[in-house]
């Protein structure tokens, strides 16, 4: 049985149809990303789990019981928000007890669960403090522990670390971390930030057009994309996409003369002739030592643009008409104008059906 | 450029402002005070000095104690009926419904209105042989005979207090609306998933929000029942047998009705300090309000 499962969730304004049937099983202590761009429907489906938006068909099982049509406090879950929603007139104590005052919980036993609580959020000193005396972050354990103490069977997040600068995210992003990892919860987590979506999750849903276009651990997504949406979505900077074809076995540059070796596990379904798009991702390219090397392609380019960020070097290059990044190590000997070549693995070649836009399969 | 010409330049361009101010605010008041301080007919002599003694009879006086409670029991009534009904109103208003837009439209229209024609149309409401409450009230049986609403003394207060709820409360609905659109759908959905119910949804969340802006009203609302003259003019003049006499209609028949000039203007700068110390309270509260919700 799983903790939570969607089934074919489909949500419609009028004649917009912004979920098209999402299905989704999450065992019990998953930690489920949904990631997307702005307007893919990721927030739309978490409103809809929580009970604050009505799915315009479909069923969601928390355990084995529907929740549609359940009001949101009987659904067992916890929310929360962006924006903190943290109620501006009560102290942080009331504020972490809320859901437990309203469901009459015991004093005694209200305030141990907001103290245990405060004690695993290190938030303690802040219990009789308004809202409006935190910072970012502390509002958001805040958030964190009002949801904590409910010890609902899942966990909603929307967007939790967007409204905290980049030092303070990351450090909430381990928090996170930990607590899931101390707690073993379910949790469904909207982001659209993909590194969040990477280091947190244990699966990611990439969700385009109110579609999931690949459902996988993050390995996988990163790995394996399914298609030139996620290829293109997840890593930054962004997996390089060159158009090519297939001509005698090997995959042609469109617009140069550069010709690859097409990797074995791709030559069964690679027809003379076809146009593909040929994926590989920044960091799997590196300097080539000799035009011609053994192993792998190797890829001649002129070199345009090269930014140090600190802990890599990245350089933007030309292959014939065709523009690629590649991140090497910081000390790389490589100047603007250079003609170089980069070298990959057969394994670090990804190609993808740029009509269907899906990944070919190995 | 100098720090001296910037000052000077300030009050040169104030300078028209100030003329104007002081003309036709600064001095009627200081004269106010000064003819406060007479026994000044409103035609004829200029009035000797007496000193405090047009504040001792005016406040010693029945009929001072009277108004004042009359006035008062008018404000607190009316300003509260106002406030319930307005942030009832303003809470339906924020519903989605159709037809809202144009209710949200229909509401303003009894504040939009000119106090005379309000107060003459509750006036015809009202009247004892052809008014539509008597025509209402005894076909559904609450009534057994038309009643002179105005002309009983103890109805005409009740009766004026709606006509003037039925004016104001539109006011009060308008600021409660637009506070209850700032409240933010994050904090109402997550006091949903908390499991708060309507009634401490609005406790809890909504009005936290509501009480500063509310509070403005409130400050505005008394301010401007304390000092009520107009409807009540129109609609009973301050009758049947003074039970419904407000202050203001006090220090209007006190100067204009007997033309006694000085203890009318020390009558009106009694209440102009009873408005000005509830001014102040409120404002208190007000800022008090406004650092609780930050």
């Amino acid at each position: 049985m799983s903790a939570l499962e969607i089934q074919n969730i489909r949500k419609s304004y009028g004649a917009v149809d912004t979920l098209k049937g999402i299905d989704i099983a999450l065992q019990s202590g998953e930690f489920l990303v949904l990631l997307g761009s702005s307007g893919c429907g990721k927030s739309t489906l978490l409103n809809i789990i929580a009970g604050l938006a009505e799915a315009t068909s479909g069923d969601i099982k928390i355990g084995d019981r529907s929740i549609i049509g359940v009001h949101p406090k009987d659904r067992d879950i916890a929310m929360v928000f962006q924006s903190y929603a943290l109620y501006p007139n009560l102290s942080v104590r009331r504020n972490i007890g809320f859901g437990l005052e309203m469901r009459k919980v015991p004093l005694a036993v209200r305030e141990k669960a907001v103290l245990d609580a405060a004690k695993l959020l290190q938030i303690e000193p802040l219990l009789d403090r308004k809202p409006s005396q935190l910072s970012g972050g502390q509002r958001q354990r805040v958030a964190i522990g009002r949801a904590l103490v409910r010890k609902p069977q899942v966990f909603l997040f929307d967007e939790p670390l967007s409204n905290l600068d980049a030092k303070l995210r990351l450090e909430m992003r381990t928090e996170l971390k930990r607590l899931h990892q101390m707690l073993k919860t379910t949790v469904v987590y909207v982001t659209h930030d993909q590194i969040e979506a990477m280091t947190l999750a244990t699966r990611i849903a990439v969700m385009k057009d109110g579609r999931i276009e690949q459902l996988g651990t993050p390995e996988e997504i990163y790995n394996q994309p399914a298609t030139l949406y996620v290829a293109g979505f997840v890593g930054a900077p962004p997996m390089n996409i060159l158009d090519v074809e297939v001509d005698n076995g090997a995959l042609a540059i469109v617009g140069s003369d550069i010709r690859l070796p097409l990797p074995d596990r791709f030559k069964p379904i690679a027809r003379d002739g076809a146009r593909l798009a040929l994926g590989i991702r920044p960091e799997a390219l590196r300097l080539a030592p000799s035009a011609s090397q053994a192993a792998g392609i190797t890829l001649p380019v002129r070199i345009e643009v090269v930014e140090l960020t600190g802990p890599e070097l990245v350089a933007t290059a030309r292959a014939g008409q065709q523009r690629l990044t590649a991140c090497l190590a910081p000390r790389t000997k490589v100047g603007q104008g250079d003609v170089t070549a980069f070298s990959a693995d057969d394994d670090a070649l990804h190609l993808f059906d740029p009509a269907t836009g899906r990944a070919c399969p190995a | 450029m100098s720090g001296s010409w910037m000052t000077t330049r300030a009050w040169l361009l104030m300078l028209p402002l100030l003329v104007v101010m002081v003309s036709v605010i600064g001095w009627p008041l200081v004269d106010t005070v000064r003819l406060s301080f007479t026994d000044a007919k409103l035609v004829g002599t200029e009035g000797n000095f007496v000193g405090l003694d047009n504040y001792a009879k005016m406040l010693s006086g029945s009929n001072f104690q009277r108004t004042l409670v009359t006035t008062t029991w008018f404000a607190v009534i009316s300003v509260a009926a106002e406030m319930v009904l307005g942030v009832l109103a303003a809470l339906l208003l924020n519903q989605q419904f159709r037809g809202r837009t144009l209710l949200r439209a229909l509401m303003i229209l009894p504040w939009a209105l000119p106090t005379v024609v309000n107060a003459t149309l509750w006036r015809l409401i009202y009247n004892p042989e052809y008014g539509a409450l008597n025509a209402a009230l005894t076909q559904i049986g609450l009534l057994d005979a038309y009643r002179s609403w105005l002309g009983e003394p103890n109805t005409a207060l009740a009766a004026l207090i709606v006509a003037d709820c039925w004016k104001n409360f539109p006011l009060v609905a308008l600021i409660a609306l637009a506070a209850l659109q700032a409240v933010p759908r994050d904090i109402t959905a997550a006091s949903m998933v908390d499991g708060a119910g309507p009634i401490a949804r609005f406790r809890f969340v909504i009005l936290p929000y509501l009480v500063g802006p509310l509070l403005v009203a409130l400050v505005l609302r008394t301010i401007e029942a304390f000092k009520v003259f107009d409807i009540i003019w129109v609609m009973t003049r301050g009758g049947p047998a003074n039970s419904t006499r407000t202050l203001s209609i006090l220090v209007y028949q006190e100067a204009f009705s007997f033309q006694r000039a000085g203890s009318g203007a020390s009558l009106a700068l009694i209440v102009t300090l009873l408005v000005t110390v509830l001014a102040v309270a409120y404002a208190a509260l007000v800022r008090k309000a406004a650092g609780s919700t930050s």
